[in-house]
């Protein structure tokens, strides 16, 4: 299983290749991309900062999430930092299972979970000067792995 | 007692430091850490509820103890952070 901050090119079939298997029949991707405009305003290139040690150690939590959500293991999931480009992939993700629907599944929840509790940091440069882009404040308690009795697969 | 705090993004640039050391009381608690921080830095003050703090790479409450030696890091808010 692949959990990686990187400060080099994200390779999907790289990612793919890794857990590919023969007892699998769905797998699934989502790849992240710097788009050349936010809150309508034209946007040059990203810089993406991170605290990598436990950007990485949070990726990791939201595999072992995942595979108790939805019992997918076969997962791999790696996150761009440093300047990037329109169209550089910021953040891959590929996740296999035997059927589709888990596949599907554990995509979503991946790209949702890493956007909420990863330590990663946007800086836009674009046509109207450079900002961090904030979201929300992360909430310590929901940061956590939820309880077991709150899982909906 | 004297701790080591890693700053990131928007904090980084307030302090211009990538890590900070912070006086605190003996058996100081995260809270004890935000009240020192808006000392030094008031600039804080003004945003602290967006500013999460981790303690050993974990997400922290503001009971929970700091220690020297402990890994302390100030987060602002993440790009992607609401649902």
């Amino acid at each position: 299983m692949i959990c990686r901050i990187t400060d080099s090119a994200i390779d999907m079939e790289e990612l793919t290749d890794s857990i590919d298997s023969p007892e699998l029949g769905g797998l699934c991707t989502f790849v992240g991309k710097v788009r050349n405009h936010s809150a309508g305003q034209g946007v040059t290139h990203l810089e993406y900062h991170a605290y990598p040690e436990m950007a990485e150690k949070k990726m990791r939590q939201v595999a072992e999430e995942i595979e108790e959500r939805f019992g997918v293991t076969h997962l791999a999931m790696a996150h761009r930092v440093g300047t990037l480009a329109i169209g550089d992939i910021a953040v891959g993700i590929a996740a296999a299972s035997a059927h589709r629907d888990a596949a599907f599944k554990a995509c979503r929840y991946a790209i949702d979970r890493i956007k909420q509790i990863l330590p990663i940091w946007k800086k836009e440069f674009g046509e109207d000067g450079v900002a961090w882009v904030e979201g929300c404040a992360v909430d310590a308690e929901t940061a956590e792995p939820p309880k077991a009795q709150n899982f909906r697969v | 007692m004297i701790v080591r705090v890693k700053c990131f993004a928007w904090a980084r640039e307030v302090t211009g430091e990538e890590e900070i050391d912070l006086e605190v009381p003996e058996g100081a608690t995260v809270a004890d850490l935000r009240e020192s921080l808006a000392e030094r830095f008031p600039v804080f003050s003004g945003r602290m509820e967006s500013i999460a703090v981790s303690v050993n790479q974990e997400f922290a409450g503001e009971g929970t103890p700091v220690e020297v030696g402990d890994e302390l890091g100030l987060i602002p808010p993440i790009s992607g952070g609401c649902a």
